[in-house]
């Protein structure tokens, strides 16, 4: 192995990047376009819930508790309604998510002492959303007809995100994700856009070898993945104003060790493909698709059966996703996140060590 | 062990590709300093045999040493030696002439030192210099070559493999290339390289013919020529066409070639003329022994194995022709200009060209002539000037001028994930052809181009030669009045190449007018006048006798000693009278 063929690989590569504007700029902007997209639209935060009411009483108790609900900010009131059908094709055409329904001598029976019935409906079309709506209303309601402490109080604490922002989970998480989208898409049409032209014929006939030729690929769009990830996180801190608990140095740190990772899988997919299309198509396959499903960025893996447990395993992104919380949001340093970083390393050997076997400079 | 003087010894070579038998039981020996050429038809396994030997592809039967090394055990050995240049465009588009030198340099390991006088040297002899920071991408077809070239000498490689160094590039630039591999040759380089033209195969110290995957002859060209001795005849004659249609009846005529005055034809070794035959041809004109070629000895080494489904219909038959929509095919334009930016690609073409009349457009790489083609053809307006092209003023209404001409590009641009039929059926569609008027015209380029018995063939799967006349087959189904011909025998073998002309030549008999561009000047014998484009200008246009009178005195034999001489004395005169003329 030569130094001074790397140096020349990587430096020829740099120079047909940077004078394809197109692809640097596409390579830049698109993570954070998807960094945006992502960060707002994703949420699983209660906020604002559309609730209709239907008050049979009419009572000064009714109303206090309709505006109990209005005045925890997380539900508006959208709609009122004179029947029970009214509230049923209100839901049904999903104009709310909760309907209230007071029955008449609802005061009379609060005043009495007696249990007062009151009914929530809530569409449960969207299970996750629905279950924090029903558990919210239960306790609003619950909470309105106590006068007395409880005998057992409840000390709940939300650790490491306690404003249950939703934005700060999804963010880090984003990080894993984007770099696993993008960087390995370029990778890969790197070498077979040489195949197509054949100029990958000058490097067979030549004395590079296959360690050199892909490491000259690999640092410079390692480097671009780098600045992806480098732009990502300084927008997810300052744009979206995720807390970072832990170290900036160990999250860049392994954040380059990760970069590694996905730019091989595309160097490794090119290594296999001979066209430029199939190249993309067997990308978004094998790194983009299972870092969206599998990496416990959106979807939790714990709740998955077993065997496909087991097959998340596979894919680098949720390592990466694991320690990128584990730093940002809980503070975590080396000591518990080793294990993470570790197979994240060995990965990216494995990966490299199969790419360049994979690699014959023969044309067939 | 190799002895030292010889730098290939293929045993046995031969490679497989799944079940097809590209290359087999190949022996060659090539010594220090040969220069040899590999030619042979369209999937001969040219390219194949030079992967071989570049130890970039491991053979599947037989062995064979490289500078001393096995290919496929000391196949790094090799490779870090060799210069290999592959066919078509292998340098990187987006780095400038000296970049891509300087890559070159740095992988192979050439001292800075060396690298900036060998980078001197080369680009001067390439006449590059003055574009040393140009993008590789923005260069003529025949620089890029020449650059690829130079990229592959700059570590002065033992050995020089190229397959098809000449494709697409105009004469003066290959003349270029071959000053260039004669100097380093004399320096003790040995050259292996493949090649279409039969001129490149003559400079060749020993030639190598290889059929479908078979290496049926090797030796010096002048010894290949001498077997050809006493089998070539041509008739002078001012009815060419008789001449032909006599000869198509003959028995053991190997090829046919038609010139502007006169008829070659080859016969087969041991097949005699009658003197029934002699008779009958003395009657049409003189018929005489001619000097063989090497395009005659490739046609003897093929024989009559020519490859069965490539038929013979085109040769055999001669369907009628007939120009379809009753206009004429004239080709007028007056003071035609494109400019690109301050670039001026075509400037002030003015030019008539006769219904029923085939014309060369000669030049070289980047004269302006497909810009020529293209502005005719509609697909480019042009800055100034006019042009009518069949009776429709090209600026004016393209859908009629659509209806009128035929256009087959430099790479034909056919569907090769469709079969034959299927490519023929949609560019009728394509052309708005009713169905029944599809089938008619379908049949009758089937039997223009002789392609009957292919319809079913996936068009990826087809020859360079095959794939050429399905492309002309599409572009004249609706029957064109002309016809524009860019480059369309580039990279196909001599026979394929006569039978293409033949064809060209029955369409305009019957009224067809043909502009063509090619940079195998061999083919100006079949024009009926030439117009040579330099720096986007015609600077001459008429028959070959008429360009030779330009240079009274001197010795012009071929159409390619014309070319060069009024590319030299362009050349030679000041730029400033240049843009002025």
């Amino acid at each position: 192995m030569k130094l001074s063929r790397i140096f020349a690989i990587v430096e020829k590569e740099t120079k047909e990047i940077v004078r394809d504007p197109v692809t640097v700029a596409v390579a830049l902007l698109i993570p954070l376009v998807m960094l945006f997209l992502f960060g707002y639209a994703i949420s699983f935060d209660v906020d604002n819930v559309a609730m209709g009411v239907l008050d049979h009483d009419r009572s000064a108790e009714s109303r206090a508790l309709v505006d109990r609900f209005l005045a925890s900010g997380y539900f508006a009131m959208a709609e009122s309604y004179q029947s029970a059908i009214e509230a049923e094709t209100a839901l049904q055409r999903g104009a709310v998510t909760l309907a209230l329904i007071i029955p008449p001598g609802f005061a009379d029976q609060l005043a009495g002492g007696e249990p007062a019935p009151v009914q929530a409906l809530v569409d449960g079309t969207f299970s996750a959303t629905a279950n924090l709506v029903a558990a919210y209303a239960n306790a609003i309601i619950t909470g309105f007809g106590v006068q007395t402490a409880p005998p057992i109080e409840v000390a709940a604490r939300v650790w490491y995100n306690p404003a249950l922002r939703s934005v700060n989970f999804v963010v880090p998480g984003l990080f894993g994700v984007i770099l696993m989208a993008f960087p390995p898409l370029l990778t890969a049409l790197a070498i077979t856009r040489e195949k197509e032209t054949g100029s990958i014929q000058q490097i067979f006939a030549s004395p590079v070898t296959p360690v050199e030729f892909l490491s000259g690929k690999l640092i410079p769009y390692g480097l671009i993945a780098f600045l992806q990830i480098v732009m990502v996180i300084a927008v997810g801190f300052l744009w979206f104003a995720v807390p970072l608990k832990g170290s900036l140095g160990l999250l860049f740190g392994v954040g380059m060790i990760y970069v590694f990772t996905t730019v091989g899988i595309g160097l490794l997919v090119s290594t296999i493909t001979s066209s430029q299309l199939v190249a993309m198509l067997l990308t978004l396959i094998l790194s983009l698709m299972p870092s969206f499903l599998f990496s416990g960025f959106l979807f939790p893996i714990f709740t998955m059966p077993y065997v496909l447990q087991l097959y998340t395993r596979l894919f680098p992104a949720q390592y990466f996703v694991d320690f990128s919380r584990g730093v940002v949001l809980k503070g975590a340093g080396l000591a518990e996140l080793w294990p993470s970083v570790l197979l994240l390393l060995t990965y990216t050997l494995v990966i490299f060590a199969l790419a360049v076997w994979r690699f014959k400079k023969k044309v067939a | 062990m190799a002895t030292n003087d010889m730098v290939i010894e293929a045993e046995g070579l031969g490679r497989r590709y799944r079940s097809v038998l590209a290359l087999s039981d190949i022996d060659i020996e090539i010594g220090v300093g040969e220069i040899v050429g590999l030619v042979g038809p369209d999937g001969a396994g040219k390219t194949t045999l030079l992967q071989l030997f570049a130890a970039i592809l491991d053979p599947s039967e037989g062995r064979c040493q490289v500078l001393g090394h096995d290919t496929v055990n000391e196949a790094a050995q090799i490779t870090s030696k060799i210069g290999y240049m592959a066919q078509g465009f292998t340098l990187y588009d987006r780095l400038t002439v000296a970049e891509n030198l300087s890559f070159a340099a740095k992988i192979r390991g050439v001292p800075g030192g060396d690298y900036m006088a060998r980078r001197r040297r080369l680009l001067d002899m390439a006449g590059l210099t003055p574009f040393l920071d140009r993008r590789e991408g923005a260069l003529s077809g025949g620089m890029r070559k020449k650059l690829a070239l130079c990229a592959n000498l700059i570590h002065e490689p033992p050995l020089l493999l190229l397959d098809e160094p000449g494709l697409g590039v105009d004469p003066l630039s290959r003349r270029e290339l071959w000053q260039i591999l004669d100097d380093f040759r004399s320096e003790g380089a040995t050259i292996v390289l493949s090649t279409s033209y039969m001129d490149d195969a003559d400079r060749c110290d020993r030639v190598a013919f290889l059929d479908r995957g078979r290496l049926m002859a090797l030796g010096r060209p002048d010894e290949l020529r001498a077997q050809a001795k006493g089998l070539v005849h041509s008739i002078v004659s001012d009815r060419p066409a008789e001449a032909e249609a006599a000869l198509h009846g003959m028995a053991g005529v190997l090829g046919i070639q038609w010139r502007a005055d006169s008829v070659r034809f080859v016969m087969k070794p041991g097949a005699d003329i009658s003197q029934d035959e002699k008779a009958r041809m003395d009657a049409l004109g003189q018929l005489a022994l001619a000097e063989p070629g090497m395009e005659d000895v490739f046609t003897i080494l093929r024989g009559d194995e020519s490859v069965p489904g490539e038929a013979e219909t085109a040769v055999a038959t001669r369907p009628a022709a007939r120009a379809a929509t009753g206009k004429t095919g004239e080709i007028a334009t007056k003071g035609l200009t494109r400019r690109f930016g301050d670039f001026v690609a075509v400037g002030d073409v003015t030019l008539t060209i006769a219904p029923g009349e085939i014309f060369g457009l000669l030049g070289a790489n980047g004269a302006g002539k497909t810009t020529l083609i293209r502005m005719l053809c509609g697909l480019l307006p042009p800055s100034s000037g006019s042009a009518t092209v069949a009776g429709v003023e090209v600026t004016s209404d393209q859908g009629q001028l659509r209806q009128r001409i035929g256009y087959m590009s430099q790479r034909f641009s056919l569907y090769p994930d469709l079969t034959v039929g299927e490519n023929l059926s949609f560019f009728a569609s394509a052309y708005g052809l009713s169905r029944r008027d599809a089938r008619e015209a379908i049949g009758w380029a089937v039997e223009m181009t002789g392609l009957g018995g292919q319809h079913g063939e996936m068009v990826a799967r087809l020859s360079g030669a095959v794939r050429q006349r399905v492309a002309l087959g599409c572009s004249i189904l609706h029957r064109p009045a002309a016809l524009f011909l860019d480059e369309p025998t580039s990279g196909v073998d001599p026979l394929a190449r006569f039978r293409f002309w033949r064809l060209i030549r029955i369409l305009a008999e019957g009224g067809m007018t043909v502009l063509v561009t090619t940079h195998n000047l061999e083919e100006a014998a079949y024009c009926h006048r030439l117009g040579l484009m330099d720096m986007g200008r015609m600077i001459a246009i008429g028959d070959l006798s008429a360009l030779r009178a330009h240079f009274p005195g001197r010795e012009l034999a071929t159409a390619e000693d014309v070319f060069l001489a009024f590319m030299e004395r362009e050349r030679a005169r000041p730029q400033s009278e240049r843009a002025a003329s």
